[in-house]
Protein backbone atom coordinates (compact mmCIF):
# COMPACT_ATOMS: atom_id res chain seq x y z
CA UNK A 1 0.00 0.00 0.00
CA UNK A 2 1.63 3.42 -0.75
CA UNK A 3 0.09 6.66 -1.90
CA UNK A 4 2.15 8.63 -4.83
CA UNK A 5 1.63 12.84 -4.76
CA UNK A 6 1.19 14.92 -7.56
CA UNK A 7 1.04 18.44 -6.63
CA UNK A 8 0.01 20.19 -9.80
CA UNK A 9 1.28 24.00 -10.10
CA UNK A 10 -0.86 25.82 -11.96
CA UNK A 11 1.22 29.45 -13.66
CA UNK A 12 -0.59 29.91 -17.21
CA UNK A 13 -3.41 32.62 -17.86
CA UNK A 14 -6.87 30.73 -18.41
CA UNK A 15 -9.06 30.47 -21.55
CA UNK A 16 -6.29 31.05 -24.22
CA UNK A 17 -4.70 28.21 -23.91
CA UNK A 18 -6.11 24.94 -22.50
CA UNK A 19 -3.55 24.56 -19.71
CA UNK A 20 -5.05 25.12 -16.47
CA UNK A 21 -8.45 23.72 -16.93
CA UNK A 22 -5.97 20.42 -18.27
CA UNK A 23 -4.57 20.87 -15.03
CA UNK A 24 -8.13 20.57 -12.94
CA UNK A 25 -9.42 17.94 -15.00
CA UNK A 26 -6.64 16.05 -14.97
CA UNK A 27 -5.81 16.34 -10.78
CA UNK A 28 -9.62 15.37 -10.36
CA UNK A 29 -8.54 12.56 -12.11
CA UNK A 30 -7.12 11.15 -9.04
CA UNK A 31 -10.45 10.32 -8.14
CA UNK A 32 -10.68 7.30 -10.28
CA UNK A 33 -7.52 6.22 -10.82
CA UNK A 34 -8.16 3.29 -8.33
CA UNK A 35 -9.37 1.06 -11.22
CA UNK A 36 -6.02 0.84 -12.21
CA UNK A 37 -3.99 0.21 -9.23
CA UNK A 38 -3.45 -2.38 -6.47
CA UNK A 39 -6.01 -2.00 -3.80
CA UNK A 40 -4.36 0.61 -1.34
CA UNK A 41 -2.41 2.35 -3.46
CA UNK A 42 -3.57 5.69 -3.94
CA UNK A 43 -2.78 8.65 -5.91
CA UNK A 44 -3.56 11.84 -4.25
CA UNK A 45 -3.49 15.09 -6.13
CA UNK A 46 -3.08 18.85 -5.21
CA UNK A 47 -3.75 22.24 -6.82
CA UNK A 48 -1.43 25.41 -6.45
CA UNK A 49 -2.05 28.60 -8.40
CA UNK A 50 0.84 30.38 -8.67
CA UNK A 51 1.65 33.70 -10.58
CA UNK A 52 -0.04 34.41 -13.09
CA UNK A 53 -2.22 31.48 -12.50
CA UNK A 54 -3.86 32.97 -9.76
CA UNK A 55 -6.24 34.56 -12.06
CA UNK A 56 -7.86 31.26 -12.90
CA UNK A 57 -9.26 31.34 -9.45
CA UNK A 58 -10.97 34.65 -9.89
CA UNK A 59 -15.13 34.70 -8.91
CA UNK A 60 -18.00 35.50 -11.22
CA UNK A 61 -16.16 33.56 -14.61
CA UNK A 62 -19.03 33.47 -17.31
CA UNK A 63 -17.30 31.46 -19.86
CA UNK A 64 -20.88 29.53 -20.17
CA UNK A 65 -22.54 32.20 -21.00
CA UNK A 66 -20.26 33.69 -23.63
CA UNK A 67 -19.00 30.71 -25.51
CA UNK A 68 -20.71 28.04 -24.18
CA UNK A 69 -17.64 26.16 -21.88
CA UNK A 70 -17.26 25.42 -18.52
CA UNK A 71 -15.79 27.99 -16.30
CA UNK A 72 -12.16 27.61 -14.72
CA UNK A 73 -14.00 28.09 -11.78
CA UNK A 74 -16.46 25.89 -12.04
CA UNK A 75 -13.70 22.92 -12.21
CA UNK A 76 -11.50 24.64 -9.40
CA UNK A 77 -15.04 24.38 -7.08
CA UNK A 78 -15.48 20.75 -8.34
CA UNK A 79 -11.69 20.19 -6.74
CA UNK A 80 -12.80 21.44 -3.61
CA UNK A 81 -16.03 19.48 -3.67
CA UNK A 82 -13.85 16.50 -3.97
CA UNK A 83 -12.10 17.68 -0.83
CA UNK A 84 -8.87 18.41 -2.79
CA UNK A 85 -5.94 20.53 -1.57
CA UNK A 86 -5.88 23.90 -2.76
CA UNK A 87 -3.61 26.34 -2.86
CA UNK A 88 -3.49 30.13 -3.33
CA UNK A 89 -0.16 31.78 -3.66
CA UNK A 90 -1.01 35.16 -1.40
CA UNK A 91 1.72 37.40 -2.89
CA UNK A 92 0.62 36.97 -6.11
CA UNK A 93 -2.97 37.88 -5.39
CA UNK A 94 -1.50 40.76 -3.70
CA UNK A 95 0.68 41.65 -6.32
CA UNK A 96 -2.85 41.76 -8.52
CA UNK A 97 -4.57 43.77 -5.86
CA UNK A 98 -6.88 40.80 -5.12
CA UNK A 99 -8.09 39.29 -1.93
CA UNK A 100 -10.05 36.22 -0.63
CA UNK A 101 -13.40 38.24 -1.65
CA UNK A 102 -12.37 38.16 -5.06
CA UNK A 103 -11.37 34.65 -5.43
CA UNK A 104 -13.36 30.90 -5.38
CA UNK A 105 -12.59 30.04 -1.92
CA UNK A 106 -15.23 27.12 -1.12
CA UNK A 107 -17.52 24.77 -3.05
CA UNK A 108 -20.83 25.54 -0.27
CA UNK A 109 -23.18 26.01 -2.49
CA UNK A 110 -22.57 22.32 -3.90
CA UNK A 111 -22.51 20.77 -0.97
CA UNK A 112 -18.45 21.14 -0.67
CA UNK A 113 -17.02 21.37 3.11
CA UNK A 114 -13.45 21.91 1.73
CA UNK A 115 -11.82 25.44 1.58
CA UNK A 116 -9.04 26.56 -0.53
CA UNK A 117 -5.94 27.89 0.99
CA UNK A 118 -4.49 31.17 0.66
CA UNK A 119 -1.04 31.15 1.69
CA UNK A 120 2.64 32.22 1.36
CA UNK A 121 4.74 31.01 -1.43
CA UNK A 122 6.66 28.98 1.12
CA UNK A 123 3.99 26.77 1.80
CA UNK A 124 3.73 25.92 -2.17
CA UNK A 125 7.39 25.05 -2.14
CA UNK A 126 6.88 22.45 0.63
CA UNK A 127 3.80 21.20 -1.28
CA UNK A 128 6.18 20.95 -4.10
CA UNK A 129 8.95 19.15 -2.01
CA UNK A 130 6.55 16.95 -0.09
CA UNK A 131 5.18 15.65 -3.56
CA UNK A 132 6.77 12.60 -5.54
CA UNK A 133 6.23 14.69 -8.73
CA UNK A 134 5.48 17.90 -10.16
CA UNK A 135 3.17 18.98 -13.04
CA UNK A 136 3.26 22.54 -13.83
CA UNK A 137 1.27 23.77 -16.36
CA UNK B 1 16.29 0.31 -15.46
CA UNK B 2 13.67 2.68 -14.74
CA UNK B 3 10.09 4.10 -15.96
CA UNK B 4 9.61 7.60 -17.48
CA UNK B 5 5.90 8.77 -17.49
CA UNK B 6 5.72 11.51 -20.10
CA UNK B 7 2.45 13.65 -20.47
CA UNK B 8 2.14 16.26 -22.51
CA UNK B 9 -0.49 19.37 -23.80
CA UNK B 10 1.55 20.05 -27.03
CA UNK B 11 1.06 20.01 -30.56
CA UNK B 12 2.26 17.92 -33.06
CA UNK B 13 2.38 21.21 -35.40
CA UNK B 14 2.70 24.18 -34.30
CA UNK B 15 5.04 23.54 -31.68
CA UNK B 16 8.26 21.31 -31.19
CA UNK B 17 7.67 20.04 -27.46
CA UNK B 18 5.95 17.56 -28.96
CA UNK B 19 8.78 16.37 -30.93
CA UNK B 20 10.94 17.37 -27.70
CA UNK B 21 9.64 14.39 -26.16
CA UNK B 22 9.55 12.09 -28.65
CA UNK B 23 13.30 12.01 -29.02
CA UNK B 24 13.55 12.16 -25.43
CA UNK B 25 11.10 9.18 -24.84
CA UNK B 26 13.86 7.80 -28.15
CA UNK B 27 16.79 8.08 -25.77
CA UNK B 28 15.21 6.67 -22.83
CA UNK B 29 14.02 3.61 -24.09
CA UNK B 30 17.67 2.98 -26.01
CA UNK B 31 19.17 2.78 -22.58
CA UNK B 32 16.39 0.54 -21.42
CA UNK B 33 14.12 2.50 -19.69
CA UNK B 34 10.52 1.76 -19.90
CA UNK B 35 8.38 5.22 -20.99
CA UNK B 36 4.79 5.81 -20.86
CA UNK B 37 3.69 8.77 -23.21
CA UNK B 38 0.45 10.51 -22.63
CA UNK B 39 -1.26 13.29 -24.63
CA UNK B 40 -4.02 15.45 -23.81
CA UNK B 41 -5.34 18.88 -25.32
CA UNK B 42 -3.69 19.77 -28.48
CA UNK B 43 -0.97 16.24 -27.94
CA UNK B 44 -3.76 14.20 -29.17
CA UNK B 45 -3.14 15.16 -32.92
CA UNK B 46 -0.60 12.63 -32.52
CA UNK B 47 -3.01 10.40 -32.31
CA UNK B 48 -4.52 10.51 -35.67
CA UNK B 49 -3.57 8.42 -38.24
CA UNK B 50 -2.92 9.08 -42.10
CA UNK B 51 -0.27 11.97 -41.62
CA UNK B 52 1.88 12.82 -44.64
CA UNK B 53 5.29 14.00 -44.12
CA UNK B 54 6.03 17.52 -45.15
CA UNK B 55 9.42 18.99 -44.46
CA UNK B 56 7.48 22.93 -43.31
CA UNK B 57 5.98 20.18 -40.68
CA UNK B 58 6.92 17.52 -37.11
CA UNK B 59 5.84 13.90 -38.49
CA UNK B 60 6.68 11.65 -35.66
CA UNK B 61 4.27 8.73 -37.10
CA UNK B 62 7.70 6.54 -37.80
CA UNK B 63 9.49 7.27 -35.01
CA UNK B 64 6.83 6.40 -33.04
CA UNK B 65 5.73 3.07 -34.81
CA UNK B 66 9.48 2.07 -33.90
CA UNK B 67 9.50 2.77 -30.32
CA UNK B 68 6.20 1.12 -29.88
CA UNK B 69 7.54 -1.62 -31.78
CA UNK B 70 10.56 -2.01 -28.74
CA UNK B 71 7.56 -3.40 -26.58
CA UNK B 72 9.01 -0.67 -23.41
CA UNK B 73 6.80 2.27 -25.08
CA UNK B 74 3.30 2.34 -24.04
CA UNK B 75 1.29 5.45 -26.10
CA UNK B 76 -2.27 6.31 -24.79
CA UNK B 77 -4.34 9.82 -26.07
CA UNK B 78 -6.75 11.38 -23.74
CA UNK B 79 -10.28 9.86 -25.22
CA UNK B 80 -12.31 12.97 -24.64
CA UNK B 81 -9.65 15.39 -26.06
CA UNK B 82 -9.33 13.69 -28.68
CA UNK B 83 -13.41 13.27 -29.41
CA UNK B 84 -13.33 16.73 -28.75
CA UNK B 85 -10.81 17.05 -31.93
CA UNK B 86 -13.09 14.67 -34.09
CA UNK B 87 -10.51 11.86 -33.79
CA UNK B 88 -12.38 8.66 -33.16
CA UNK B 89 -10.97 5.13 -32.49
CA UNK B 90 -11.28 4.17 -35.96
CA UNK B 91 -8.51 7.01 -36.57
CA UNK B 92 -6.10 5.88 -34.31
CA UNK B 93 -2.61 4.41 -35.15
CA UNK B 94 -2.15 1.05 -34.97
CA UNK B 95 -0.35 0.67 -31.20
CA UNK B 96 -1.99 3.85 -29.71
CA UNK B 97 -4.70 3.08 -26.75
CA UNK B 98 -7.15 6.09 -25.88
CA UNK B 99 -8.08 5.71 -22.03
CA UNK B 100 -9.63 8.60 -19.56
CA UNK B 101 -6.92 10.93 -17.56
CA UNK B 102 -6.89 8.61 -14.74
CA UNK B 103 -4.61 6.41 -16.94
CA UNK B 104 -1.76 8.98 -16.64
CA UNK B 105 -2.46 9.46 -13.01
CA UNK B 106 -1.95 5.38 -13.00
CA UNK B 107 0.96 5.68 -15.04
CA UNK B 108 2.39 7.95 -12.77
CA UNK B 109 2.39 5.68 -9.60
CA UNK B 110 5.11 3.50 -10.27
CA UNK B 111 7.49 5.91 -12.55
CA UNK B 112 10.83 7.03 -11.45
CA UNK B 113 10.25 10.65 -13.30
CA UNK B 114 7.59 12.12 -14.50
CA UNK B 115 8.30 14.85 -16.96
CA UNK B 116 5.37 16.82 -17.81
CA UNK B 117 4.80 19.67 -20.53
CA UNK B 118 1.86 21.73 -19.49
CA UNK B 119 1.69 23.66 -22.52
CA UNK B 120 2.64 24.50 -26.06
CA UNK C 1 14.85 17.81 -3.25
CA UNK C 2 16.82 17.43 -5.49
CA UNK C 3 15.14 19.07 -9.03
CA UNK C 4 15.73 19.44 -12.78
CA UNK C 5 14.06 21.68 -14.53
CA UNK C 6 13.40 21.89 -18.15
CA UNK C 7 13.45 25.21 -19.35
CA UNK C 8 11.79 25.80 -22.80
CA UNK C 9 11.55 29.55 -23.02
CA UNK C 10 13.27 32.74 -22.98
CA UNK C 11 10.74 35.58 -22.24
CA UNK C 12 8.49 33.48 -19.98
CA UNK C 13 9.60 31.48 -16.28
CA UNK C 14 12.14 33.19 -14.78
CA UNK C 15 9.98 34.25 -12.02
CA UNK C 16 9.55 30.98 -11.58
CA UNK C 17 12.78 29.63 -11.57
CA UNK C 18 13.60 32.11 -9.36
CA UNK C 19 11.25 31.32 -6.71
CA UNK C 20 12.30 27.52 -6.59
CA UNK C 21 14.31 26.14 -3.79
CA UNK C 22 16.19 23.34 -4.02
CA UNK C 23 18.94 21.63 -1.90
CA UNK C 24 20.32 20.62 -5.75
CA UNK C 25 18.83 22.42 -8.74
CA UNK C 26 19.86 21.07 -12.29
CA UNK C 27 18.81 23.42 -14.94
CA UNK C 28 18.37 21.88 -18.77
CA UNK C 29 17.67 24.33 -21.53
CA UNK C 30 15.79 22.83 -24.50
CA UNK C 31 13.48 24.82 -27.00
CA UNK C 32 13.50 28.81 -26.55
CA UNK C 33 15.61 28.39 -23.49
CA UNK C 34 18.71 27.60 -25.00
CA UNK C 35 18.97 31.27 -25.78
CA UNK C 36 19.59 31.94 -21.89
CA UNK C 37 22.87 30.31 -22.59
CA UNK C 38 24.15 32.32 -25.62
CA UNK C 39 22.37 35.49 -25.74
CA UNK C 40 23.88 38.74 -24.63
CA UNK C 41 20.66 41.27 -24.73
CA UNK C 42 22.17 44.34 -24.05
CA UNK C 43 25.78 43.05 -23.63
CA UNK C 44 24.58 41.18 -19.90
CA UNK C 45 24.14 37.18 -20.16
CA UNK C 46 20.69 35.92 -19.09
CA UNK C 47 20.04 36.64 -15.43
CA UNK C 48 19.25 33.12 -15.36
CA UNK C 49 23.00 32.09 -15.22
CA UNK C 50 23.49 33.68 -12.18
CA UNK C 51 20.85 30.99 -10.28
CA UNK C 52 22.77 28.49 -7.93
CA UNK C 53 22.57 25.74 -10.40
CA UNK C 54 24.00 23.10 -12.77
CA UNK C 55 23.32 24.44 -16.36
CA UNK C 56 23.02 22.07 -19.23
CA UNK C 57 21.83 23.19 -23.23
CA UNK C 58 20.65 20.69 -25.27
CA UNK C 59 22.66 20.67 -28.41
CA UNK C 60 20.25 19.70 -30.90
CA UNK C 61 18.01 22.70 -30.05
CA UNK C 62 20.80 25.29 -30.00
CA UNK C 63 22.48 24.20 -33.07
CA UNK C 64 19.16 23.91 -34.65
CA UNK C 65 18.81 27.88 -33.77
CA UNK C 66 22.09 28.66 -35.58
CA UNK C 67 23.91 28.16 -32.07
CA UNK C 68 27.06 26.95 -31.51
CA UNK C 69 28.32 24.94 -28.26
CA UNK C 70 31.51 27.62 -29.24
CA UNK C 71 28.93 30.46 -28.23
CA UNK C 72 27.93 28.77 -24.90
CA UNK C 73 27.96 30.74 -21.79
CA UNK C 74 31.09 29.40 -19.65
CA UNK C 75 28.80 27.84 -16.94
CA UNK C 76 26.74 25.58 -19.29
CA UNK C 77 27.85 22.24 -20.61
CA UNK C 78 26.64 20.98 -23.88
CA UNK C 79 24.43 17.67 -23.55
CA UNK C 80 22.61 15.48 -25.71
CA UNK C 81 19.15 13.69 -25.40
CA UNK C 82 20.56 10.52 -23.77
CA UNK C 83 22.80 13.10 -21.45
CA UNK C 84 19.56 14.45 -20.42
CA UNK C 85 17.80 10.98 -19.68
CA UNK C 86 21.04 10.36 -17.24
CA UNK C 87 21.49 13.30 -15.73
CA UNK C 88 17.09 13.40 -15.03
CA UNK C 89 17.64 9.74 -13.59
CA UNK C 90 20.70 10.30 -11.69
CA UNK C 91 21.03 13.34 -10.41
CA UNK C 92 17.57 14.37 -9.74
CA UNK C 93 14.60 13.26 -8.07
CA UNK C 94 12.12 15.26 -9.75
CA UNK C 95 11.92 17.12 -13.63
CA UNK C 96 9.52 20.09 -13.94
CA UNK C 97 8.65 21.78 -17.55
CA UNK C 98 8.86 25.11 -18.05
Amino acid sequence: MATKKLAFIVRSLPYKTEASRLALTHAIASQTVEIYLNDGDLVEASVSYVGDGVLNCLKGQQGMKHYGITTIEGHAKNSLLLDMRVLICKEDLDKFGLTEDNILMDAEDIGGETKANVVSYGEIQKEMDAATHILVC
Amino acid sequence: MGKLTIGTFSSLVGSLSLDFSVKLAEAAVKKGHKVDFWMSGNATMLAKKGQKAFKDYSFLAKPIQELIATGNFQICACEACAEARGYHKEDCPDGFIRKSMDWYLASTFDADRVLHIGGD
Amino acid sequence: MKLAVLMSDYRNGIDMIDRLSAESLGIILVGNGVYHAAVKEGGKTSSLLDKKANFYALTEDFETRGITAANLDSRVKAVNYGDVVDIIFNDYEKVVWI
